[in-house]
């Protein structure tokens, strides 16, 4: 038996999306990267950081940039103590609204002081530019003005006209008690599903309620498949590479009705069987890998797409004929 | 009883690759489009209803807010809605239904994506390996349907290249396949058995817009509207025992839904043509059954005879469909807005002759999500 401990599970969701920047963010973040920084004309206003559209008559505004700064004003800020990783400061920072000369709005920015003590609203900072600049927001950052070191910039070559963000997310999943039994059931090598006491239909995982009755199902439902089943309906996947993707090869892609079960097991991966060599009706048995390789950890709480885990070793062919089309489930 | 209402302004942005525009220049751009049709401007518009596929397509979170000032909707009601794939008719169904109500008289609706900033595939398998991808989650049910019905194998690739002639027609189109046939989409690789390279939609960015009014709203713009006559959605759960993937119930009783609100007792003859989301060849003749519009196993015949095509007697696709563009939101409002665009009379070199009611169709998840409307020229017209 393998420790409950094993849940919840964390995962990271990572991917670095792509950004258009268009006719006015565009410009203006390849100034940052030059060492300068842009506003637009809105009417008889400013604005830093520009915007496309007039934020009150929605009119389309034209690429008419004004250079602002370097130095500014801040209006307020907050000191933040403790700067997680994805912060612009390692050490203790502040974020304020900074207010550049010749602007007239302020944009939100991080500005590097020795504490709280040395920020006030009204001081004067000035904007410092880091070694590396990427076309970024974060190429910029701002200090009081005494702490203000004077520096060289080399214009950077082209436009920035497209930014990459590596956004990531890491999180814990607690699985829902009737998926965590499912879960706890493949690290054991058992096949746990749950009998509705309404109809009688088995479906693998449970819900933990029979969605057709809406009536709950308990530990008492719960039901151990046998490791066999038929293979009702599959398809051939080419596998496109993704960030992520580790396939490489054409495989099958099965739904298999365990013996018992009334809901099949979708998108079961067989790669031991050769992909023209597969057939629905085909008897298959789990055959689980040895109890120390198992883990469920891309057991999840979905529904649209929910796995076996990481311990099934393969789907082996029992050697019994195939099942007649017409003894199928009647679903597939 | 509800207020009837008319789509009087139709927006779409070109489908494409990649297009160089900022997430809010791409929808403004159809906005603007929607409104000009329309003859109105933003100050007419009393309420903004916008929807997108799931928000890790583009990793923008909530951009129903970050886009209120490119649609000039700060100081209005903006509404979000998200349905998966069929997000964009749902869209449309909230934005008609807020008009019916009487809560507003002159509604935006808008639904867009931008793919090329994301990857749909990293999406859709939540960052993990393995993914199969939407064809290849659909194929085993494809492949199902095939078996049930006896179709031949080159109805795929028929619809396949049909809707991608009727795609030449269309200047927003994603793809111009100039010289398809189904040898070349035969020979395409096979991607998910038994779908092919050529049998699957393209990866688009693009947004579209609707203005939909009342009656009076109606009298004070320029061009015919498309009378909404009716429009359903349904949803039913992705796995269950018992389910069946081919032609799900909840699909099914949408459709009954619907036609009985229009007062529909025979589709296929009583429904001039429809707009169908059809990202894989084959759902031409599954959802062609699965909404009651040709008898269980006879979708297929229909296809293969020629009723499908722009010309036939219940012309599918006529603007390309999601098989010549894709992006993904906004794929279930084209429906929707394709529809209205054919009963207006509008909709130029794939317009079919004497369109009067049409009907635009989205689905979405494991095909567990569906949203459905019917328009006409008239706004009650009578069946027989």
């Amino acid at each position: 038996m393998v420790a409950m401990s094993e849940f919840p599970t964390s995962f990271t969701l990572e991917y670095p999306y792509t950004r258009t920047l268009g006719p006015v963010i565009g410009p203006f973040l390849t100034a940052l990267r030059d060492g300068r920084i842009l506003g637009i004309r809105c009417g008889s206003r400013v604005l830093c950081p520009p915007l496309e559209f007039d934020p009150e008559t929605g009119e389309t505004l034209s690429p008419d940039f004004v250079e602002v700064g370097p130095m500014g004003c801040v209006e307020f800020w907050t000191w933040i103590a403790e700067p997680s990783r994805k912060h612009p400061f390692r050490e203790p920072f502040a974020f304020a609204q900074v207010k550049l000369d010749g602007a007239d709005t302020a944009m939100t920015h991080a500005v590097k002081a020795s504490g709280p003590e040395a920020m006030s609203n009204g001081m004067r900072v000035k904007a410092q530019f880091r070694e590396e600049r990427t076309g970024a927001i974060s190429d910029v950052y701002f200090v009081p003005e005494a702490d203000a070191l004077d520096m060289a910039i080399e214009p950077g070559e082209g436009e920035v006209e497209i930014s990459t963000h590596l956004i990531s997310l890491t999180f814990d999943e607690n699985l829902y008690p009737s998926r965590a039994r499912y879960a706890q059931g493949l690290l054991d090598g058992k096949f746990i599903g749950q009998r509705s006491p309404v109809s009688g239909s088995v479906s693998i995982p449970g819900k933990g309620y029979d969605p057709m009755a809406r009536v709950l199902m308990t530990e008492a439902d719960d039901v151990e498949l046998a490791p066999t089943g038929t293979a009702t309906s599959f398809t051939v996947i080419t596998p496109i590479q993704y960030k992520g993707q580790t396939e490489t090869e054409p495989y099958v892609s099965a739904s298999i009705f365990l013996d018992g079960s009334d809901q099949p097991l979708t998108m079961q991966n067989i790669y031991n069987i050769p992909v023209d060599e597969f057939r629905e009706g085909m008897r298959l048995r789990a055959i689980f890998k040895p109890v120390a390789e198992r883990n469920v950890d891309n057991v999840d709480n979905s529904w649209m797409i929910f796995t076996t885990g990481n311990v099934i070793e393969r789907w082996e062919p029992t050697g019994e004929p195939d099942v007649p089309r017409e003894e199928f489930p009647e679903q597939i | 009883m509800a207020e009837r209402c008319g789509v009087v302004g139709l927006g779409q942005t070109k489908y494409d690759r990649c297009l160089p525009l900022s997430l809010d220049g791409l929808v403004r751009e159809a906005a603007l489009r929607a409104l000009e049709d329309a003859e109105l401007t933003f100050a007419d518009i009393d309420a903004v209803v916008i929807g997108k596929a799931p928000d890790a397509l583009e990793g923008v979170m909530m951009p129903e807010l970050s886009l209120a000032d490119a649609l000039n909707a700060v100081g209005k009601p903006i509404h979000r809605v998200h349905t998966a794939g069929s997000v964009g008719a749902s869209t449309a169904i909230s934005a008609a239904t807020l008009v019916e109500s009487g809560m507003y008289e002159t509604v935006l609706t808008l639904a867009y994506e931008k793919q090329s900033e994301g990857d749909f595939m990293w999406a859709l398998s939540g960052g993990r390996s393995g993914g199969a991808g939407a064809g290849g989650s659909f194929a085993p049910w494809i492949r199902e349907y095939i078996k049930r019905s006896g179709a031949p194998p080159h109805i795929g690739w028929k619809v396949a290249v049909k809707d991608r002639l009727n795609a030449l027609k269309n200047p927003y189109a994603h793809l111009q396949m100039e010289g398809i046939t189904i040898e070349k989409v035969k020979e395409s690789p096979m991607l998910w058995d038994p779908l092919h390279f050529f049998e699957a939609c393209p990866s688009s960015d693009g947004a579209a817009a609707m203005v939909i009014t009342t009656v009076a709203g109606a009298k004070r713009t320029p061009r015919p509207p498309a009378w909404v006559l009716a429009h359903a959605k349904r949803t039913e759960f992705t796995v269950f025992p018992g389910r069946d993937p081919v032609k799900p119930a909840a699909g099914v009783e949408c459709a009954k839904a619907l036609y009985k609100k229009a007062g529909i007792t025979d589709p296929r003859r009583q429904i001039d043509c429809a707009e169908l989301y059809v990202p894989f060849s084959w759902f031409e003749p599954m959802w062609l059954e699965g909404h009651l519009i040709a008898d269980e196993g006879d979708g297929w015949k229909m296809t293969d005879s020629g009723a499908t095509e722009l010309g036939g007697d219940f012309p599918v696709n006529m603007s390309g469909g999601v098989l010549s563009s894709n992006a993904i939101g906004a794929s279930g409002m084209v429906r929707c807005l394709e529809a209205a665009n054919q009963v207006r009379g509008t909709a130029g070199d794939y317009q079919v002759d004497g369109a009067r009611v049409a009907l635009g169709h989205a689905y979405g998840g494991a095909s567990n999500y569906f949203a459905m409307w019917i328009v006409s020229s008239d706004p009650n017209p009578s069946f027989s």
